[in-house]
């Protein structure tokens, strides 16, 4: 009995996965492997192009699953965590987040990583993408000066945090060495005008907010869960000021946004936007008219935002000491021309206390 | 680490030619063979005592154990004889096995000698030892063994066999855990048939 | 010709050279026995281990009096080490075989060396690489405390030192006080090689997982079952450094000392 419920099952979802246009399908077509889409790889291995964050890579014209290759390199920097402020970052091709991989569903994917010659630790990788044992952690560990590679085929379409895991895994995390992979639905996603790649994480040094200098690692904050800081893409200031992103309105802009943690949700909120469409969790399932999102450490989200009117819009954790306090804050500026009735400035002005009678309405009477 | 040590030999061997032997290894040794650890000196359950070295010439088995040991090397020790029984079947010759204990405190030639017998295997076909000199933890290191006393007595410890070439090159490895692995018993019959 | 090179060789090796004035001769600090609760589990069972007493050197072996040991030894140089005992990486900064090309060489810990060359090392001085837990032990200590584990601002301080990625090599020995022993330099300045490093710890079978393996480490949360006190971070970092190394790699941030039997003469 179980068995034919099981194959009733598997084979109604089958069928709702090749339909074209199920409708409200849990599993939307192109989006899993099915036989017919996740082939052998063709064609010739493509050599992933890798770019630092914010950059995302091109989206995926290709219609055919291939072979993708990968080249990660593990490096523990000295880097910049805030104006005046360093810090030992360990991280995936020299940036946090490491950079964001873009591949298609099908495709057989090759993760080659190296540990630098001058790293302490030995590395490894777990991608949230990958179905195999520890997310190709197991088999990924390198110990400085040494490189190793695994290989997974993406069965899954979705939005992927990978990080470290690395005995102790928070450490490593906490440390910076985080990045994300989208792994593209057969059709790709809609398009849009423009795509950032934004990562939050959490930061515990040993010294306050902003007190300058080299900056190392708090254990006991890190132990209790209090970061010193809350950062986009690795530091204060990435996405704002001279490295603010821009758009022009009319444009629909992609925010590919994951959390590295370790340990803090965020509350994703562009203030002064909704959000048109999003795809919660990073998953299938498109949710619209989405206001905060919540994405929890190890976790991201693809979302999405037609810009109507111009102007500097902040990009958040809305909760509120993060953004203030902590550094949990980016900009994306807006050029155009106003759209009065959109929205529009009325007036701002003194008006009388409660009690008195205003002056014009009196001598109505 | 089984397998490194595998693939150390496998990808360095083209190098290893280049690479001078060290003043103590005989020459015509390959740069990856075993017996090229510092100088061992063995002595068997028999009494009778030789170096490590002098093991070059034929394919064998070399593992590690220690007399006192509940589970793992008796366990180690029973699949090394059905290994054996099943290379003959296969239609091999038995193979040399030679275990050094990693407790040359406890394992005296009385130890060694009880251990035999209790096990029913003989030298020189199958051989338990202890070092008499020399280092044994070079030997673990190439063979990938690693153990640790115990406050309570005992070791923590893992178990590898390795099928040596003449040369004392690493062909195989295999854990040795109660069955007798299709596979490494195919390596033994096919490295026996190469060594001929 | 090649033999004549050999013989020349091998008579070079025996002739008695004096240790060059800057590899100060390694001098070793009894530590007295005592009781010892393991960081490592056994299992799930916390471990004590009695401690007998033993002697150890009292600052990591230096690049100065390893370089004066390859001259005397010149099987482990770079280059004659027999590839079994050392990968592509050993001594690969150096200058030549027998020069670190280091102007601290007298003060810099000796790293990238394997564990068969550290052994070597220690066999040279009839002395041996300290079991894990002895070199536990003696870390355990600070310069008022005999163990100054569970203090949180030291562990955070050893955490904060071993992060710093500042340069290629590690700082130098002795800028920090002894701890009541007379050791100097176990805990900030670089990982050291032990002895049984590759049996720390059992997999998930239960059994050894062999050198270089990782075992329970390889996987993310598996680390937390293997640690007394999982919020140790700097231990941590340490054992998985070395439980990843096979016997034969070296890392540039893994050195070591020695032990011997107390009462030896230095
Ligand atoms: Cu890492």
């Amino acid at each position: 009995m179980k068995r034919i419920l099981a194959t009733a099952i598997t084979l109604a979802i089958g069928c709702a996965a090749l339909a074209s246009n199920a409708h409200a399908s849990p599993l939307p077509a192109g989006w899993t492997c099915t036989p017919a889409l996740c082939g052998a790889p063709q064609g010739k291995p493509i050599v992933e192009q890798l770019l630092p964050p914010p950059e995302v890579p091109a989206p995926i014209t290709r219609h055919y699953p291939a072979k993708v290759i990968v080249n990660l390199e593990a490096r523990e920097v000295v880097g910049t965590l805030a104006d005046g402020v360093k810090y030992d970052f360990y991280t995936f091709n020299g940036t946090v987040p490491g950079p964001m991989i873009r591949v298609r569903v099908g495709d057989t994917v090759e993760i080659r990583l190296k540990n630098a010659h001058s790293d302490h630790m030995p590395h490894n990788i777990d991608l949230h993408a990958v179905m195999g044992t520890g997310g190709g952690a197991a088999n990924s560990i390198v110990i400085p000066g040494h490189e190793g590679a695994f290989e997974f085929k993406a069965l899954h379409a979705g939005f992927f945090v990978y990080h470290c895991a690395m005995a102790p895994a928070a450490v490593h995390i906490a440390n910076g060495m985080y990045g994300a992979i989208m792994v593209e639905p057969a059709d790709g996603l809609p398009k849009v005008d423009k795509e950032f790649y934004v990562m939050q994480g959490e930061f515990y040094t040993q010294g306050a907010y902003m007190q300058p200098g080299l900056q190392s690692l708090d254990m006991t904050k890190l132990l209790d869960e209090q970061p010193t800081y809350v950062v986009f893409n690795g530091r204060v200031g990435s996405l704002t000021g001279e490295h603010a992103l821009h758009a022009k309105e009319g444009q629909t802009v992609r925010f590919f946004f994951a959390n590295g943690g370790p340990n803090l949700t965020s509350s994703f909120h562009m203030i002064g936007g909704i959000w048109n469409t999003v795809w919660p969790w990073g998953g299938s399932n498109e949710d619209h008219n989405v206001q905060t999102i919540s994405v929890p450490p190890g976790g991201a989200v693809i979302a999405d935002m037609k810009l109507v009117v111009p102007g500097t819009f902040m990009l958040v954790d809305h909760a509120a000491v993060r953004m203030f306090n902590k550094g949990a804050l980016g900009q994306l500026v807006v050029s155009g021309p106003e759209q009065p009735t959109l929205y529009r400035a009325l007036w701002n002005r003194p008006f009388a206390p409660a009690g008195a009678m205003p002056a014009a309405a009196s001598s109505a009477h | 680490m089984r397998s490194m040590i595998v693939l150390l030999c496998g990808t360095l061997l083209g190098a290893c030619t280049l690479v001078a032997a060290a003043a103590s290894a005989p020459s015509s040794l390959p740069a990856t063979s075993i017996y090229r650890i510092p100088p061992l000196t063995l002595m068997n359950q028999n009494g009778q005592t030789f170096t490590f070295a002098s093991l070059a010439g034929k394919p064998r088995l070399l593992g590690m154990f220690y007399a006192s040991c509940q589970m793992a090397c008796p366990v180690e020790i029973e699949t090394l004889k059905q290994v054996e029984h099943q290379v003959v079947k296969a239609g091999g010759q038995p193979i040399p096995v030679l275990l050094v204990t990693f407790d040359p405190a406890h394992d005296d030639l009385a130890a060694l000698k009880k251990a035999a017998a209790q096990h029913h295997v003989s030298a020189p076909e199958f051989q338990l030892s202890r070092a008499l000199s020399g280092d044994i933890g070079m030997l673990g290191g190439v063979l990938g063994v690693s153990w640790r006393p115990l406050p309570g007595g005992g070791f923590q410890h893992n178990v590898v066999v390795a099928l040596l070439d003449r040369a004392g090159r690493i062909i195989a490895t295999d854990p040795a855990n109660g069955r007798a692995d299709p596979a490494f018993v195919a390596a033994i019959v096919r490295e026996e048939r190469a060594a001929h | 010709m090649l033999r004549a090179l050999m013989g020349l060789l091998l008579l070079a090796a025996l002739m008695p050279r004096p240790a060059p004035a800057d590899a100060a001769a390694p001098r070793f600090v009894t530590v007295p026995g005592g009781q010892l609760v393991s960081s490592l589990l056994d299992g799930t069972r916390t471990v004590t281990v009695q401690m007998a007493p033993f002697a150890m050197l009292e600052e990591p072996v230096t690049e100065a009096q390893f370089a004066a040991f390859l001259r005397a030894h010149p099987e482990w140089q770079r280059g004659h080490i027999a590839v079994l005992f050392a990968g592509p990486n050993y001594l690969a900064s150096w200058l030549t075989p027998t020069d670190p090309g280091d102007a601290q060489a007298a003060r810099r810990p000796v790293t990238d060396v394997s564990w068969f060359a550290a052994r070597a090392y220690c066999d040279s001085l009839q002395a041996e690489l300290p079991s894990w837990y002895q070199w536990e032990y003696a870390a355990a200590a600070s310069s008022s405390n005999r163990d100054a584990r569970a203090n949180m601002a030291r562990r955070n301080a050893i955490l904060a030192a071993l992060m710093h990625v500042t340069g290629q090599r590690p700082g130098l020995i002795g800028q920090r006080p002894a701890n009541v022993y007379g050791l100097r330099d176990l805990n900030r300045l670089i990982w050291e090689w032990v002895s049984d490093y590759g049996a720390m710890f059992p997999d998930v079978n239960g059994d050894v997982g062999s050198a270089g393996s990782g075992s329970v480490l390889r996987l993310c949360g598996g680390a937390a079952l293997a640690f007394r006190d999982p919020s140790d971070y700097a231990l941590a970092e340490r054992v998985a450094a070395l439980s990843m190394l096979a016997p034969a790699d070296s890392s540039p941030f893994v050195g070591f000392r020695c032990v011997r039997k107390p009462g030896d003469s230095p």
